[in-house]
């Protein structure tokens, strides 16, 4: 029996691989496992190499899995181009097209031998009983229901279900080539049985999502009016989400003419009173980062969603990084401290997007959401919750008393000022990019320049408190220190749990806030930590260095970073951690 | 700022005027433009609390922050999308827009073309000095070829755009051209440009008296001024309208060279028709996770 079990298919685009990787997980939503699924493709518009990977598991998981337990090749060529992505090993049990032609010996994979090669006649079986190729993806779920009997049921009624659109015919055909490849699964049994076990505790509401719909859904919940962007890869699908639905809130969607128009049209809509979003990657950052010191300076609410993707420049526009770290720490001109958050899965997503708009408003500022394409675009089974629990803030607004002398820009002790709003009588006032004094009058003088820094930067030292805006877990003493941050987190949370369970002493940080820094809540976790790794997806490591910069860090904590597309497995994690420890161990702390 | 504190139902153009000394040289045309405004704005009767006024950065783009109106004096050449945001977010507001030539055609110049074919109702006031003054006198892109500059030693080796041209082969609906060297027609095309359900252009000859040419000054323009209206131009013929902007730099016509007869939704009001036909079809926000159940 198998309790967690990483799936990957390659075809090519036309031979329905993400469409099946889709039906799977619905299916597994509705039986109550757990599941993560990504999908990457090659660079073409239409056709060419698509892949996705699934991983189901009985038990709640948080990355998408390293080494496949089982993979599907309809094609080589296309299978061996996703490369690292899609890892065969010593366990795996290799699928493929029988008409490759290829022997079950002289697989052309480098590395570890798979456990088990299965050449299946897949194109033969779809024209057989479906009359077209076009089924082979109705046969491969077959294959999957039959072997590891992953949900068989509720897999049918999906495709059917998805299919009905297509007529009576069409239907009838999948569903033979889906029961085709079930009946070839159990006479040709596996060496040994790999049936998936049913899923632990009761049975609760699912949801399948990705990141990019998530956070637009938590947008409409926060309140999010006006939404203004420019098509970016892997960032338009807020755009596409909230085009369909903001306007039935009464929002509005704009399509901008640039990145810049983009955020300038959230800017204006803040500055009438709005919640206001824009989204892009990396490239459409570069551009809008003036437009960001402007919403600093002015001191009004925005929030930015920055789905990372592997750069500089146009970089590999499909393929995810956390190499946008440093831009959206320090891209600023001028001392301008602007809030940054990152969400570590989908279904975290949902409450990071609410704490983003609720510290753009609270704080009034803009915020840089800083999601990244594997959490935009990989689908998740999260159990469903009630989002009436995340509470909602608005902007402090002037009260009768505050509109009699308003001053817009008043220094205040907490260095918030009451923030007033076309329309409103008494209010009136001058937002500008220029320093200015109190009143919003514009100010040369070094005097009044100072105090508004202050002002702007101090405001956010109660955001640095903000202990729920980290994930830390493990044993409070432990000398070894791992910390990640975004969906990488996912990974180090996986090898933490195995770390503990083979006896490792050690405990994980996760910010969700990665700037400011909180140095107090580093500082509190580094005490007793004495080597230990930062794990990431970038070449620099980018937040092992940005935290360096703010905190001291115990001398022994390494950074383990990799540049975009080369998966960060939990397996090396824990071999660096193990040889940590036993140096730990000889050196008898 | 001197802000009238309860609605009134008459206005006189200084309840439009702040306190603030602008930074302007003494005789710049600017002044002439900001008594234009707040007289036009008198006319129409708008508390100022109800007006956004929004400009880019240049010496004319200080022009919100000498008004009694919210002002947004915000980054170069981004006046457009933000004003658009503005008047999506509150259609009930009255949008001003202003700026420099520089600001308008050179840095923000992908702005325009978008917001004519969007047509929200605002109105963009462009004072045309065909200098950048701010920034000491480099060539803008309205200078004329050959104009020696701070940037231009030896010339501009440049044809300068034509913004009247250039804003009519965009489909503008109503376009128009003014100079303080003619207050009184300049007070006009600025109300009728306000007054115009939908995006207004005012292209405004508003001399530098410190970087620019003589044959641009006050004096000068008051010898080569024609209205439009005296020579018996019909605003509703575009191709018209056209010949004449295409003697921009040569001629100076005032008054109004184009007006669409033809109607046209604004944004805003498209936008609204949109929310009454998708009004309440979208699952209760504290629902809204129910779009996510598999099927």
């Amino acid at each position: 029996m198998s309790s967690d079990l990483a799936i990957g298919m390659a075809g090519s685009g036309g031979d329905g691989i993400v469409s099946a990787g889709e039906s799977l997980i619905n299916a597994a939503a509705l039986e109550g496992y757990h599941a993560i699924m990504t999908k990457s493709f090659g660079p073409q518009i239409r056709g060419g190499e698509s892949s996705c990977r699934l991983r189901i598991a009985t038990k709640p998981i948080f990355n998408s899995g390293g080494v496949l337990d089982v993979a599907v090749a309809l094609n080589w060529e296309d299978f061996l181009k996703f490369g690292a992505e899609l890892p065969v090993g010593s366990h795996t049990i290799m699928i493929y097209e029988s008409k490759t032609g290829v022997s079950q010996d002289m697989l052309p994979i480098k590395g570890a031998k798979p456990a088990v090669a299965l050449a299946v006649p897949i194109g033969e079986m779809a024209k057989k009983n479906a009359g077209t190729d076009q089924a082979k993806n109705s046969v491969v779920l077959g294959l999957l229901a039959g072997w590891f009997g992953i949900a068989r049921d509720s897999i049918l009624s999906g495709i059917l279900k998805k299919l009905a659109k297509k007529g009576a015919e069409v239907v009838a055909a999948n569903e033979r080539a889906f029961t085709a490849g079930l009946d070839y699964a159990r006479s040709h049994p596996l060496p040994s049985a790999q049936e998936m076990s049913l899923p632990e505790g009761k049975r609760e509401v699912n949801l399948v999502a990705d990141g990019n719909d998530m956070c637009s859904a938590a947008a409409i919940f926060a309140g999010c009016e006006f939404f203004s962007g420019y098509p970016i890869t892997p960032s338009s699908e807020i755009m596409h989400f909230l085009n369909r639905e903001i306007w039935k809130y009464g929002g509005i969607m704009l399509q901008a003419e640039d990145e810049i128009a983009g955020i300038g049209a959230a800017v204006g809509a803040s500055f009438a009173g709005k919640k206001a979003l824009t989204a892009t990657s990396g490239p459409g950052m570069s551009l809008k980062s003036e437009m960001l010191g402007l919403a600093t300076i002015a001191e009004l609410p925005l929030v930015c969603v920055n789905v990372q993707r592997s750069g500089p420049s146009t970089g590999i526009p499909t393929k995810g990084e956390q190499a946008d770290l440093f831009q959206a720490v320090f891209s600023a001109h001028g001392d301008a401290v602007r809030p940054v958050v990152a969400p570590v899965s989908v279904a975290d997503i949902f409450g990071v997007t609410v704490e983003a708009f609720n510290i753009a408003e609270q704080y009034q500022t803009p915020v840089i959401l800083l999601s990244d394409q594997e959490i935009a675009h990989r689908k998740e089974i999260l159990r469903s919750f009630n989002p009436s629990e995340f509470k909602l803030i608005e902007r402090r607004r002037p009260t009768e008393e505050e509109l009699d002398k308003y001053l817009r820009f008043r220094i205040t002790e907490s260095g918030i000022s009451p923030i007033s709003q076309p329309g409103i009588l008494g209010g009136n006032y001058l937002a500008l990019g220029l320093e200015h004094d109190e009143n919003g009058a514009p100010s040369a003088g070094g005097e009044m320049h100072a105090k508004m820094n202050d002002k702007r930067i101090h405001k956010f030292a109660p955001l640095k408190q903000r202990r729920d805006l980290f994930i830390v877990e493990g044993d409070p003493d432990a000398p070894i220190g791992l910390i990640s941050w975004g969906s990488v987190a996912g990974v180090a949370m996986e090898a933490l749990s195995l770390g503990r369970a083979e006896g490792l002493k050690m405990k994980l940080l996760v910010p969700k806030l990665m700037f400011p820094v909180a140095e107090e809540i580093f500082q509190e976790f580094f005490a007793s930590v004495k080597t230990g790794l930062v794990v990431e997806q970038s070449h620099q490591g980018q937040l092992y260095r940005l935290i360096r910069m703010y905190v001291d860090v115990p001398a022994g904590m390494e950074s383990l970073a990799k540049s975009g597309s080369n998966p960060i497995m939990v397996t090396e994690v824990l071999e660096r951690l193990r040889a940590m420890a036993s140096g730990l161990d000889k050196n008898g702390v | 700022m001197n802000m009238p504190t309860s609605p009134r139902v008459e206005y006189v153009s200084k309840d439009y005027k702040s306190d603030l000394k602008p930074i302007w040289c003494p005789g710049c045309g600017d002044f002439g433009v900001l008594i234009a405004i707040c007289r036009a704005l008198a006319a129409i009767g708008r508390p100022p609390h109800e007006i956004a006024f929004i400009s880019g950065i240049g010496c004319s783009s200080r022009i919100p922050g000498y008004t009694t109106a919210y002002g947004f004096n915000a980054v170069h050449g981004r006046a457009l999308p933000i004003a658009q945001g503005i008047k999506l977010a509150n259609p009930d507001l009255l949008v001003l827009v202003a700026g420099g030539d520089g600001d308008g055609f050179s840095i923000g110049g992908n702005h325009i073309s978008h917001a004519i074919r969007r047509n929200p109702d605002l109105t963009y006031i462009v004072m045309d000095n065909q200098i950048y003054g701010l920034t000491k006198g480099q060539l803008s892109p309205t200078s004329p070829r050959g104009l020696k500059t701070t940037s231009s030693t030896f010339g501009s080796l440049e044809d300068p755009v034509n913004p009247l041209l250039y804003v009519l082969g965009y489909g503008a609906r109503f376009v128009a051209q003014g100079t303080p060297a003619d207050m009184d027609g300049l007070t006009t095309v600025i109300e009728e440009g306000i007054r115009y359900p939908g995006f207004s252009f005012i292209n405004v000859q508003s001399p530098c008296v410190t970087y620019g040419e003589p044959e641009f000054q006050i004096k000068a323009q008051k010898t080569r001024m024609q209205s439009v209206e005296k020579l018996g131009h019909d605003p509703t013929d575009r191709l018209r309208a056209m010949a004449l902007a295409q003697e921009y730099g040569q001629k100076l016509y005032t008054g109004v060279l184009f007006r669409s007869s033809e109607s046209c939704p604004t944004y805003e009001a498209a936008a609204r028709e949109r929310h009454k036909a998708l009004a309440g079809s979208g699952l209760p926000k504290e629902r809204i996770l129910e779009m996510f159940l598999p099927r």
